[in-house]
């Protein structure tokens, strides 16, 4: 009895010293940042304990409706921008308005105005790309061109600055038998990245976020954009992604990359870390330059922060969320290998690091990241992936591509 | 004389026995299998407000040409998962018959071992194997077959013939097994009398060994051609349904469109047809295969 006793105020002297936690759950690619944060954000804040989980992208795009909609909450998660996800979670009155917070603490200053469209919703979450401010996030990915520095000199050939100068550059690597793109295409969502560096070539920027925003009001089948699935079809045919490349999964040709298969690498800023790590100066970035002139690609904050509209303490989760957007965080951000959104506060930590900032300086500089295709509509990641394909694969043309991304636009 | 039944007084308490069985298997399969046709007519985000749509998600999904050509998919599949299976576990109980072999037992274990592995770490295996750069290219290019050499699983021809093999390769020791089980228990005065008629070894298993197996073919049928419908872990892990849509088969759509597309309903209706359509086909297996009495 004693024992039992001693059991229950053990349990309720925790529960009570629990009060102040407070409960995150993150995509796996933030355990660094988050392990980071949280040591940081506990000793600032004494008797807080921050207790993150992690799930894999697959598990936890599939079940982080469910969480956010569970009783018992985690205070703080990400979600992912577009209606699957973000839009499901407001409409559903799943997660807070974060605008009294970004007052408080100046997120919006810290960036160009118009930058946070992509976490802000009409309150009903029914529109998308102005109004409330439902989410934040201090990272930037951007898809860019990776490339193999001494395969560029030995082919002869410098850093791209237009479109056709990039064409050449693979025409070139294929006559003197190099891969010239290295492409995860089996996995099927890595050709969006390649995609999108393609249409950026083509499409004006603003046209594209338009699209993404209000698939259903914006014309699809643009002559630009119908000019640059004709590019995309024109470079498979010729072979510049190889003839295998719908066999090789992403890991896979990142790894084949590293290994010194490929030219180019077409992906996105995520990746910077593991690619310095595996292949150290002889690697470098840039961003895809455009066919009349800038740059553009794909790309768009990391995953949003969102705070869960049945937590206990949100300005708890709001004060962490200040810890991640501070300025005393962009070092630690980029220590662990990631792009910040806000200017660099300490010099890059590797080569690759530098050229990789300074691709996303540009695009963020002629403002043209233009998010992901998939983003547009809830079956759009389905049909874009299945389509892209199909035409790499030769089983499809441009214009069936078009024809079936103007379709899924209007559901 | 009349025939006095006596009355029976059935004893109910005895059905207590059955309350705890009956209450799981309510709570983890009725349950669940009434809340899927109850959200198969409804239109629902997964959370959230359920709204009654009627009929609407299976007219949508037989309106649908990517979920037919999937069901499509699924056909193709069942000869590579139960057809060629059962061909070859005959084949290898058939021979079993004629040919005793030293160290059978080791071989069984070795050729049922497929069977016993998580479809996951055969579907990794498998996709490593079928690589462009696997032991499979290599061994045709140690050939000299450069020609023949490809990306197998991202190739919109073989794909599916593909994924289709690894499901011959996984199912074949489960037949096998349960044919020569089968096998053991058909009386050897039968083979004897074939013997004795001079039968050789086609007219003997012909004969004797497939019309002694009946009951096995049936259950190893109903299993193979079961999981070649409802199929999911294998197709998930190596091909994702692509390239395009080229293995898409139905169970892939159900979890999409649970899991990506935020259409549960819709989801649930096509669950309902696919087990529709299972039961269907395994009722006519066993209605044209078993005994006539």
């Amino acid at each position: 009895m004693k024992k039992f006793l001693i059991f229950l105020s053990v349990l309720f002297l925790t529960t009570n010293v629990n009060a102040e936690t407070l409960r995150i759950l993150a995509e796996a690619g933030d355990e660094a940042t988050l392990t980071a944060a949280a040591a940081q954000f506990e000793e600032a804040n004494p008797g807080v304990t921050v207790e993150a989980s992690y799930l894999g992208w697959d598990d936890f795009m599939a079940t982080i409706k469910l969480k956010l909609a569970d009783s018992n909450p985690p205070d703080l998660a990400h979600g992912n921008q577009g209606f699957t996800v973000d839009g499901t979670l407001i409409q559903n009155d799943l997660i807070i308005p974060l605008d009294k917070y970004a007052d408080q603490y100046g997120w919006k200053n810290l960036f160009a105005d118009g930058s946070l469209a992509e976490f802000s919703w009409s309150e009903d979450g029914s529109s998308w790309g102005s109004g409330t401010l439902y989410g934040i996030s201090p990272v930037a990915e951007d898809v860019i061109v990776y490339y193999n520095k001494e395969k560029l000199s030995s082919l002869g050939l410098s850093v791209p600055t237009n479109f056709s100068e990039f064409e050449s550059a693979l025409a070139t690597a294929n006559s003197a038998g190099e891969l010239p793109i290295i492409l995860g295409g089996a996995d099927g969502w890595p050709i969006i990245h390649v995609w999108g560096l393609i249409e950026g070539a083509f499409v004006d920027p603003g046209q594209t976020r338009s699209w993404i925003f209000d698939a259903k009001g914006n014309d699809y089948a643009t002559s630009s954009r119908i000019q640059a699935a004709e590019k995309l079809e024109e470079i498979a045919k010729a072979g510049y992604f190889g003839s295998d490349s719908l066999g090789i999964g992403y890991d896979d040709a990142n790894a084949m990359f590293i290994d010194g298969d490929g030219l180019f690498n077409l992906t996105g800023t995520w990746m910077t870390a593991q690619l310095n790590e595996g292949m150290g100066d002889n690697v470098g970035a840039f961003a895809m330059p455009r066919s009349t002139s800038g740059v553009a690609g794909g790309g768009s904050f990391a995953l949003p922060w969102h705070i869960s509209s049945k937590s206990s303490n949100p300005d708890l989760a709001a004060k962490f969320l200040a810890h991640l957007m501070s300025n005393d965080f962009v070092d630690d951000l980029m220590q662990v290998g990631r792009v910040p959104a806000q200017s660099p506060t300490i010099d890059p930590t590797s080569n690759l690091q530098a050229e990789v900032i300074s691709a996303s300086n540009a695009l963020v500089g002629s403002n043209a990241k233009t998010f992901y295709t998939d983003w547009a509509t809830p079956g759009m990641y389905d049909t874009v992936t299945q389509e892209l394909q199909r035409l790499l694969g030769g089983a499809a043309s441009a214009k069936d591509f078009i024809d079936a991304m103007a379709a899924e636009s209007m559901n | 004389m009349i025939n006095h039944r006596p009355f029976k007084k059935i004893d109910y308490s005895n059905y207590l026995y059955l309350l705890p069985a009956f209450l799981f298997y309510s709570l983890f399969v009725l349950y669940p299998l009434s809340d899927t046709i109850f959200t198969s007519f409804t239109e629902w985000s997964g959370i959230g407000e359920k709204k009654w749509v009627g009929l609407e998600n299976y007219k949508k999904n037989l309106a649908d040409k990517k979920i037919t050509s999937s069901i499509k998919h699924s056909f193709i599949l069942i000869i590579f998962y139960s057809f060629f299976p059962i061909v070859i576990g005959l084949g290898i109980a058939g021979i079993m018959v004629r040919v005793k072999i030293k160290g059978m037992a080791m071989y069984r274990a070795i050729l049922f071992l497929p069977q016993i592995l998580s479809m996951i770490v055969v579907g990794i295996a498998w996709r490593w194997i079928y690589a462009p750069k696997g032991p499979l290219n290599s061994g045709l290019d140690f050939f000299g077959l450069e020609d023949i050499s490809r990306a197998w699983l991202g190739s919109f021809d073989y794909a599916l013939p593909f994924v289709g093999l690894i499901g011959t390769w996984v199912m074949f020791g489960f037949t096998m097994i349960l044919f020569i089980a089968g096998v053991q228990k058909i009386p050897s005065e039968l083979y004897d009398a074939a013997k004795v008629d001079g039968a050789g070894a086609f007219a003997e298993f012909f004969n004797v060994t497939l019309p002694g197996l009946k009951g096995e073919i049936i259950v190893a049928l109903v299993f193979t051609v079961t999981l070649a419908l409802r199929n999911f872990d294998l197709i998930y892990i190596t091909t994702g349904g692509g390239p395009g849509t080229s293995t898409m088969i139905p169970s892939m759509f159900i979890y999409k469109k649970a899991f990506q597309m935020n259409q549960v309903g819709s989801a649930s209706s096509l669950g309902v047809m696919l087990t529709l359509l299972i039961f269907t086909l395994i009722s006519l297996i066993i209605v044209t295969l078993r005994e006539k009495k």
